[in-house]
C-alpha cells in the first residue's frame, strides 16, 4: 500500500511537470515557472489530504536522487568552452570570487539586520548558486536543504526580472560582464535569460554559475566556521 | 513525419547516455565516500566527467544527448526537495517579508558587485595582454 501511495506521488509529480512546461511554454511568465507551479499544486494538495511529507518522498526522492547524474553533466559544457575558460581565466575567476563573496557576506549581514534565525541565514547564504550544489553546500554550512531549495528558486526569479532593469543602466561595457551579473547572481534561471540576450553573455554565466558551485561546495566547510 | 523506428532508437540512445552519466556519478560517488574521505561527490563526479572526456576515453557524443536533458530538465528534480519546504512550515511563517528583503537586497548586490568587477577585470586583462584590441570580446 505504501509502496502504491508512493508511487502515485512520484507518478503525479512527473504528471504534472510536463503539463506545467507546456502551457509556461506557452505563457512564459516567471509566475508560471514549473518549478513555482507544480510545487504549489502538491503542497496544497498534501496539506488537504494530511499526507505527511515522509509518505510523498517516500518513492519521489528518486526525482532528487538524479540531481547527482545532472552535475555530473555540466562537465560536457566545461570542456566544450573550455577555450573560453583559457582566454577569458581572469575575468571568470573575478567575477567568481567577487559575487560568492558579495552573496555569503550580504546575506549574512543583512540577515543579521533583520534577526533572522540561524537556520535561515545558513539556509539563504548560499542561495545565489546552482540548486544541486546548494543542497549540498546548504548541510555542510548548517543550513535545510529544503529552506535552501525553495531560497535558490525565489533568487533566480528575483534575479532575472533585477537583471534585466539593472542591465537597463549599468555602465558595463563587456558581455563579460552581462553574462557573469546573471551567473553569479541568478544562477540556472539567470543562464537561460542570458542565452536569450545573447549566446556570448548565455555561455559566460553558465561557466561563472558552475565554476561558483564547485568552488562553494569546496570552501563550504569553512565559511561554515567563518560566519 | 520520420518512422516509429527513428524516434525509438533517440529514445534508447537517450536512455543509455543517461545511465552512462549515472554510471559515472555512482563511481564518483563510490571514491569520494571511501578512498577521499567525503571529499565533495558532486565535484569529483564533474572531475571524473572532465578527465575521461580530456583523454578521449569518454567521446562528446556519448553523453551529449544524455547531458542536455539532464540538464534541461533539472527543475523536474528539485521539486521534491522544493516540498520538503513543508517541514519548516512553523519557522518561516511570520519571516516571509524579511526572507525576502534579504534575498531582493543581496541579489542586488552581487549582480551590481560582480559586474563592475568582470567589466574592470576585462579591461585589466586587455591591457596585461598589451594589445590595443580593447573591444568587447563578442
Amino acid at each position: 500500500m505504501t509502496l502504491i501511495t508512493g508511487l502515485f506521488w512520484l507518478a503525479l509529480t512527473v504528471v504534472l511537470y510536463a503539463a506545467s512546461r507546456g502551457f509556461h511554454r506557452r505563457f512564459p511568465s516567471p509566475w508560471l515557472s514549473p518549478l513555482i507551479v507544480v510545487p504549489a499544486i502538491l503542497i496544497i494538495a498534501l496539506l488537504l489530504l494530511r499526507v505527511p511529507y515522509a509518505v510523498y518522498n517516500s518513492e519521489s526522492h528518486w526525482l532528487s536522487a538524479m540531481l547527482g547524474p545532472a552535475t555530473v553533466a555540466f562537465a560536457v559544457p566545461i570542456y566544450d568552452y573550455r577555450q573560453t575558460i583559457r582566454r577569458h581565466w581572469l575575468p571568470l575567476v573575478v567575477g567568481v570570487v567577487v559575487g560568492m563573496a558579495v552573496a555569503v557576506f550580504s546575506t549574512v549581514l543583512f540577515c543579521r539586520l533583520l534577526g533572522l534565525p540561524e537556520l535561515v541565514e545558513r539556509s539563504l547564504a548560499v542561495r545565489s548558486i546552482s540548486t544541486p550544489f546548494a543542497l549540498a553546500a546548504a548541510t555542510e554550512v548548517g543550513g535545510q536543504s529544503g529552506l535552501a531549495a525553495v531560497f535558490v528558486i525565489i533568487t533566480g526569479l528575483v534575479g532575472m526580472v533585477m537583471g534585466e532593469w539593472l542591465l537597463g543602466w549599468l555602465p558595463v561595457r563587456s558581455n563579460l560582464a552581462r553574462g557573469a551579473l546573471f551567473g553569479a547572481g541568478a544562477h540556472a534561471v539567470g543562464t537561460a535569460t542570458a542565452h536569450k540576450r545573447s549566446p556570448e553573455e548565455g555561455v559566460i554565466s553558465s561557466l561563472v554559475m558552475i565554476i561558483a558551485g564547485i568552488l562553494i561546495v569546496l570552501l563550504a566547510p569553512w565559511f561554515s566556521h567563518l560566519i | 513525419m520520420p518512422p516509429v523506428h527513428h524516434h525509438l532508437f533517440k529514445f534508447s540512445r537517450l536512455i543509455l547516455q543517461v545511465l552512462v552519466l549515472i554510471a559515472i556519478w555512482l563511481l564518483a560517488s563510490y571514491v569520494s565516500a571511501n578512498w577521499l574521505g567525503g571529499f565533495p561527490p558532486l565535484v569529483s563526479g564533474i572531475a571524473f566527467a572532465l578527465v575521461l572526456l580530456a583523454l578521449g576515453l569518454l567521446k562528446r557524443e556519448w553523453v551529449n544527448d544524455g547531458a542536455t536533458w539532464l540538464m534541461r530538465e533539472m527543475l523536474l528534480f528539485f521539486i521534491p526537495v522544493a516540498i520538503a519546504v513543508l517541514q519548516y512550515r512553523e519557522q518561516l511563517s511570520g519571516k516571509l517579508i524579511a526572507i525576502m528583503v534579504v534575498i531582493v537586497a543581496s541579489t542586488a548586490c552581487v549582480m551590481v558587485a560582480t559586474a563592475f568587477a568582470v567589466d574592470l577585470a576585462w579591461k585589466l586583462d586587455a591591457r596585461l595582454r598589451g594589445t590595443a584590441e580593447e573591444k568587447d570580446p563578442s
